[in-house]
């Protein structure tokens, strides 16, 4: 179980942030807790909008990732900290990461409270539709008279508190994963692979299932061709020189964006000669059209873009099934991003492994035998994690990759 | 006549509460004198070792504790007050205490029909805190739904029952202000209370 946790102050030295790195250290084999910072995220105001700066990214990308959320939060004037507000008004304007997602609060004051009112606010705040957090009921973690509650390491020092957590550590884990498991059959189903929504680069007024799409596409964003350059993040290339390069790049290679439309591919062999079988008038289309009216595929595709988009893996990868002696056809599937950390699509390569395998074994003078061990089926677990989580993970199926149609 | 102070809880260039807040000023001229407050420029409130303040709270708090009350219009976020209305009082009490006993009104408007109801009485709890132990109306609220249709062209509220409301509890504030200036028997040691509230480390 991977975790986040937010120590809701920005104060140079702040309790709730050692009560978090404890839990953190606490957990161990438990759960994997990672401590976030809030300190340079700047204040919120509709009229600047910085959700797409990379603090507010980062955080967003973490919280969506991770499987929960532990928030400890002080008390300031009977409410939460300014500086934790602000951390979710800015995570519930533009984007919606705690959506669905398991928040445990816990907290820890001077005196007696243990931050027991602002907890109750906390509460309120982040059952309000724009942040839809899921809170875990019931328990309450208050740490009070916290000058006396650690020693020297920043461990607690009364045993009875610490049971306590544990306790309410592992109710929150069993939580998360009830909570979790609801939530991940609506969420991929959201995945619009008709690519409907327009983002900004989505080019308009040239109709998607056109075969001619890319000629009329480029004509209607003037796009260069040939012999101009292009300023590359590394490099300075002609358009000639990068079609070159990529058609000479021993991997298909297919750029889908995050609208779910396949806009590229590097067209470097006949159709019928290729592993995954584009062909040049689907350049354009939507994933939708490429996989047309087949339910299981369209369920895998909207899997392994939604574990992509929401950061949950960066790279998802699959066996082709029907994988013989001959060749291992890989395809992998991993999320791009821009600078400030945004999904910006998916890259998708295949590749036979077998020739590459072949080369290695010749050049070290090894060869392949049998694991009497393995209890993986000899084809299917190359790729297999075992971490996985099998309710998410897409099973191989001979149509499962987003590239056949 | 008494001088109050009017915090717009709002940093966004185009906000109906500040809206709310300068009518009021209009409205009751001849009641009251009303100062509008911003609070857009003050920063991200942050604890330090060396208690530091920025100047602009030590402003503000100097023309809090020179009026005869405060009225408060706040926005709802996500169920609750603004982050940077809650830095503004944050820092409004950190090493300084304008706000003991001051008679204070709340108010907000809202663009749905709750008026920031919820936001309300969270700033109710909020101005009762030992740090600030504002003495907030009792029983009143005045929440403003549907603001962005409530105001006509001058500026002026225009549904004639919505004014009325507003009427009465000004005036009620103002009989409560009158009233507040004489329940001052305590407030030597609630002041000293305030100062002596410990913020160190969170």
């Amino acid at each position: 179980m991977k975790l986040v946790g937010i120590a809701g102050s920005i104060a140079d030295q702040s309790y709730n942030r050692t009560l978090l790195k404890f839990i953190a250290k606490h957990a161990e084999g438990v759960a994997e807790i990672e401590v976030l910072g809030i300190n340079d995220v700047p204040m919120f105001n509709q009229d600047n909008d910085q959700t797409n700066s990379a603090v507010i990214q980062n955080l967003s990308k973490k919280i969506q990732a991770a499987d929960g959320v532990i928030i400890a939060t002080p008390e300031h004037n009977h409410t939460v900290p300014s500086a934790l507000k602000n951390v979710i008004e800015w995570l519930s304007y533009k984007i919606h990461p705690f959506d669905g997602k398991p928040v445990m609060i816990v907290g820890a004051s001077y005196h007696t409270q243990g931050s027991s009112r602002a907890q109750l606010h906390l509460r309120q705040i982040l059952e309000a539709p724009g942040v839809n957090a899921i809170v875990l009921p019931g328990n309450e973690f208050l740490l009070g008279d916290v000058k006396e509650a650690f020693d020297d390491n920043g461990d607690l020092k009364d045993k009875g508190t610490i049971d306590f957590l544990d306790t309410t550590l592992q109710k929150f884990i069993k939580f998360a994963k009830v909570i979790n498991m609801i939530d991940a059959t609506d969420d991929y189903e959201n995945e619009d692979l008709t690519s409907s929504n327009k983002i900004d680069t989505t080019v308009e007024g040239v109709d998607m299932s056109d075969d001619d799409w890319l000629d009329k596409a480029a004509k209607k964003t003037n796009a260069v061709e040939g012999d101009t350059y292009v300023k590359l993040d590394c490099g300075l290339l002609t358009v000639n020189q990068l079609n070159y390069m990529l058609k000479t790049t021993p991997l298909e290679l297919t750029y889908v964006d995050e609208n779910n439309q396949f806009i590229y591919y590097n067209n470097f062999l006949p159709t019928e000669k290729m592993l995954a079988k584009r062909t040049p008038a689907q350049v354009g289309d939507s994933l939708a059209m490429v996989h047309p009216g087949k339910e299981r595929v369209i369920k895998h595709v909207k899997q392994v873009i939604h574990e992509l988009r929401t950061g949950k893996t960066d790279l998802v990868s699959m066996p082709v099934p029907g994988n013989s002696g001959d060749h291992h056809v890989m395809h992998y599937y991993k999320a791009m991003h821009d600078e400030e950390g945004n999904y910006k699509g998916v890259n998708e390569w295949a590749v036979d492994l077998k020739p590459i395998v072949d080369e290695y074994l010749k050049e070290t003078g090894q060869k392949l035998v049998p694991d009497p061990d393995n209890q993986l089926d000899a084809t299917a677990g190359a790729s297999k994690k075992p971490d996985s989580k099998p309710e998410t993970k897409p099973e191989v199926d001979a149509t499962s990759s987003a590239s056949k149609h | 006549m008494n001088k109050f102070i009017a915090i717009v809880g709002s940093n966004s260039k185009k906000s109906t509460n500040r809206e709310l807040l300068k009518y009021m000023k209009k409205h009751f001229q001849a009641t009251a004198e009303i100062e509008l407050l911003e609070i857009k420029d003050l920063s991200l409130y942050k604890k330090s070792a060396d208690e530091y303040v920025p100047q602009e709270a030590l402003d503000m708090a100097k023309k809090i504790e020179a009026s005869d009350g405060v009225i408060i219009a706040t926005p709802e976020y996500d169920h609750s007050i603004p982050a940077v209305l809650s830095s503004a009082l944050a820092w409004l009490s950190y090493g300084i205490h304008p706000f003991v006993d001051k008679p204070v009104m709340i108010t907000g408007a809202s663009y749905g029909s709750l008026g920031s109801s919820r936001a309300q009485s969270q700033l109710r709890q909020i101005l009762d805190s030992p740090e600030l132990k504002a003495r907030i109306m009792p029983s009143s609220e005045f929440l403003l739904g549907h603001s962005l249709q409530a105001f006509d062209d001058d500026g002026n509220l225009k549904d004639e029952k919505v004014v009325k409301q507003l009427d009465g509890l000004f005036q009620d504030f103002v009989q409560f202000v009158n009233i507040s200036k004489q329940l001052n028997n305590a407030n030597e040691v609630n002041k000293q209370k305030a100062e002596e509230f410990s913020w160190e480390k969170d």
